[in-house]
């Protein structure tokens, strides 16, 4: 299959910056996302808020790349907050557990309120 | 520079036309010089040499006139030279027209001159002289001045006729001369002609078939499996085009041939991943234990085990995050550290919490799974497990006979969550008591999560429906009926695995030793 690609819209906060996807997150375009949170490491803005309005279906593959994001800015001395409304999102964060290890708000600045440190 | 075949085959007809058009230009012309040739001959130096001579001669008449009359009879030799005077004029008048050129006009003004003063003599003097009588003067007077003008008449004449007898001698010359440039430039015409013909007769099939064969030759380096063969093809026309075009579908074939032996690999891999996964179910009286799987590619991240002793069966299900071969590596991880832990005999929490250090430790942080690990307690019916993220297990009742109408619900106990990613991902435990006839199921989220063409998931609130309705089949359908049903709403595109675990209690059974199965979880 070919590979898809997600649009993803990076705006800067002030101190941090927010991450917009839009389209499906799943095994095809979950890339994209993976590419963009290593730039914010590259960068050194390792505060990422992912808005998840936009992306209407995420799978295991959306969900890991995500959890890893959490991991890999962390240990850059960041972190990632997820602003999400969607029903099904919150349902499958809840699920798996990654619910309590990272902040999860309707909105982007709530959920950058929940950053660690 | 480099052109398309289609130009240059253009191009060389095009050359061959203007050669073909410079040889026709070559040709009228040589006609036109012939036709002005023709045209100064017969229409201009031919008559104008006719008109001298009669003048000439009519002057020659009118003195052999006069001189007759004076000898004998006057009148009728005096309209004789009457006529020829009329002859002369309209001569005169004709020759003006044809000697145009300057120094023929001075040679006729001077004839004409000349007869003038010739026709005022004998007007003037001779015949009024013969007339009065006096002939013998009359005939002094034209012998010697007469004579003289007619002489002066034939010189004028004589120097007109040379003179026209030049201008034919130069056009033969012109006309030779244009014959030997026409032939000059017929002999390159039919040269250039030549050139052009062997260019496009030869050099262009002989290019074109050179690049073919270098085609052909490539085409054979391909079937010996050389995908590395340089067409080496630069003629800038559509046999170049050609050569790029087969450039492309060589590197297509060699990442075809690339993938085909990735897929032999990706065989192996399946067919250990098959090997992993239990292939005879243990026999267990008091259980009936019906796994399905459904995997949308050849690996996939869905994985379960199933483990029977007279006492217990433990039944696990996980769902390894991402697709393909990715996930299909961490299902097998998993399940081998899983199985490892379980065969040293530790006790359910032990072995999900070791598995889990050990993910940690050996996988990536975009890697995890997802898991359930349940046993069901044969003599008493009661089944625990910890879910660790994974969806809930739905618990089905009712067999659908003499009233006893399915029913069920999903089993939402306490959660825990991920294998592979928390250093303490909990170890809360659900238990729920099965009756006979009781139905626990297990399931992966490809049934959650598959898609319909317009975008919609399956869903939970469907799979519920769809359980309880197709129940009524019985257990051994049951999975193979919900995958069908999932299928047939993802149009036949899923994206997920689809496993389902299906446990169905059917009721203690006595053990030889007479003891129930303890559990420890």
């Amino acid at each position: 299959m070919a590979q898809q690609k997600v649009e993803i819209e990076i705006t800067d906060a002030g101190s941090y910056r927010v991450l917009k996807p839009t389209g499906d997150l799943d095994v095809y375009t979950v890339g994209s996302l993976r590419d963009a949170i290593g730039r914010m490491i590259e960068e050194a803005t390792p505060k990422v808020v992912v808005d998840l309005d936009g992306v209407p279906f995420m799978d295991s593959s959306g969900l890991g790349a995500l959890m890893g994001g959490v991991r890999r800015l962390r240990e850059a001395g960041g972190d990632l907050a997820i602003a999400c409304t969607r029903e099904q999102h919150l349902k499958l964060f809840a699920i798996t557990g990654f619910g309590e290890g990272v902040s999860i708000a309707p909105t982007v600045e709530e959920a950058a309120q929940g950053f660690r440190g | 520079m480099k052109l398309s075949l289609r130009w240059k085959i253009m191009g060389g007809f095009g050359l061959m036309l203007l050669f073909i058009a410079l040889l026709g230009w070559v040709t009228l012309s040589l006609f036109g010089s012939v036709r002005a040739v023709q045209r100064k001959v017969f229409r201009e130096a031919i008559p104008a040499l006719v008109a001298v001579d009669e003048i000439v001669r009519s002057y020659t008449a009118q003195s052999a006139a006069v001189r007759g009359s004076l000898i004998g009879s006057l009148d009728a030799l005096l309209d004789r030279y009457q006529r020829e005077v009329e002859v002369a004029k309209h001569w005169e008048t004709r020759a003006r027209e044809l000697l145009t050129d300057g120094h023929e006009s001075e040679l006729l003004d001077n004839l004409t001159e000349a007869g003038s003063q010739f026709h005022s003599l004998v007007d003037e003097e001779v015949i009024p002289k013969a007339v009065a009588g006096n002939r013998a003067q009359a005939f002094l007077i034209l012998d010697q001045d007469g004579s003289r003008l007619i002489q002066d008449i034939e010189v004028q004449g004589e120097l007109l006729r040379t003179l026209q007898e030049q201008r034919l001698q130069d056009t033969e010359n012109e006309l030779s001369s244009r014959s030997r440039q026409a032939l000059i430039i017929l002999v390159i015409v039919l040269f250039g002609v030549g050139v052009a013909g062997i260019a496009l007769a030869f050099l262009l099939p002989r290019r074109l078939s050179r690049n073919l064969s270098r085609l052909v030759e490539a085409t054979r380096a391909i079937g010996r499996g050389d995908f590395e063969h340089d067409v080496g093809i630069h003629s800038g026309d559509e046999v170049e085009e050609l050569a790029t075009r087969f450039t492309e579908m060589q590197s297509g074939l060699q990442r075809l041939q690339q993938l085909a032996l990735q897929d032999r690999e990706l065989e192996i891999a399946a067919s250990i991943q098959r090997n992993l996964l239990i292939r005879h179910i243990p026999h267990s009286p008091g259980l009936k234990i019906i796994p399905m799987q459904r995997q949308a590619n050849l690996v996939g991240g869905d994985w379960y085990d199933i483990d029977v002793t007279p006492q217990a069966a433990t039944v696990v299900v996980g769902d390894a995050s991402g697709k393909g071969i990715a996930a299909a590596l961490m299902a097998t991880v998993a399940l081998s550290f899983l199985r490892a832990e379980k065969g040293l005999g530790s006790l359910p929490k032990t072995v999900i919490a070791r598995t889990n250090e050990a993910l940690l430790d050996a996988t990536d942080p975009d890697s995890f799974t997802t898991s359930i690990y349940s046993v069901i307690d044969i003599a008493s019916g009661e089944a625990r497990w910890l879910n660790m993220g994974h969806p809930a297990p739905f618990l089905l009742r009712g067999t659908g006979v003499d009233g006893d109408d399915p029913r069920g619900y999903y089993v939402e106990g306490p959660r825990n969550r991920v294998l592979g990613w928390f250093e303490d991902p909990g170890l809360n435990v659900t238990v729920i008591q099965m009756s006979p006839g009781d139905r626990l199921i297990f399931y992966t989220d490809g049934f959650l999560e598959a898609k319909a063409p317009e975008g919609e998931v399956f869903g939970e609130q469907r799979l519920a429906e769809a359980i309880v309705r197709l129940s009524r089949m019985g257990t051994d359908q049951l999975g193979e009926l919900l995958v069908g049903e999932v299928e047939r709403f993802a149009a036949g595109k899923l994206d997920d695995d689809l496993t389902m675990l299906i446990v169905e209690y059917e009721g203690a059974v006595q053990q030889d030793d007479g003891s129930a199965a303890a559990l420890n979880v």
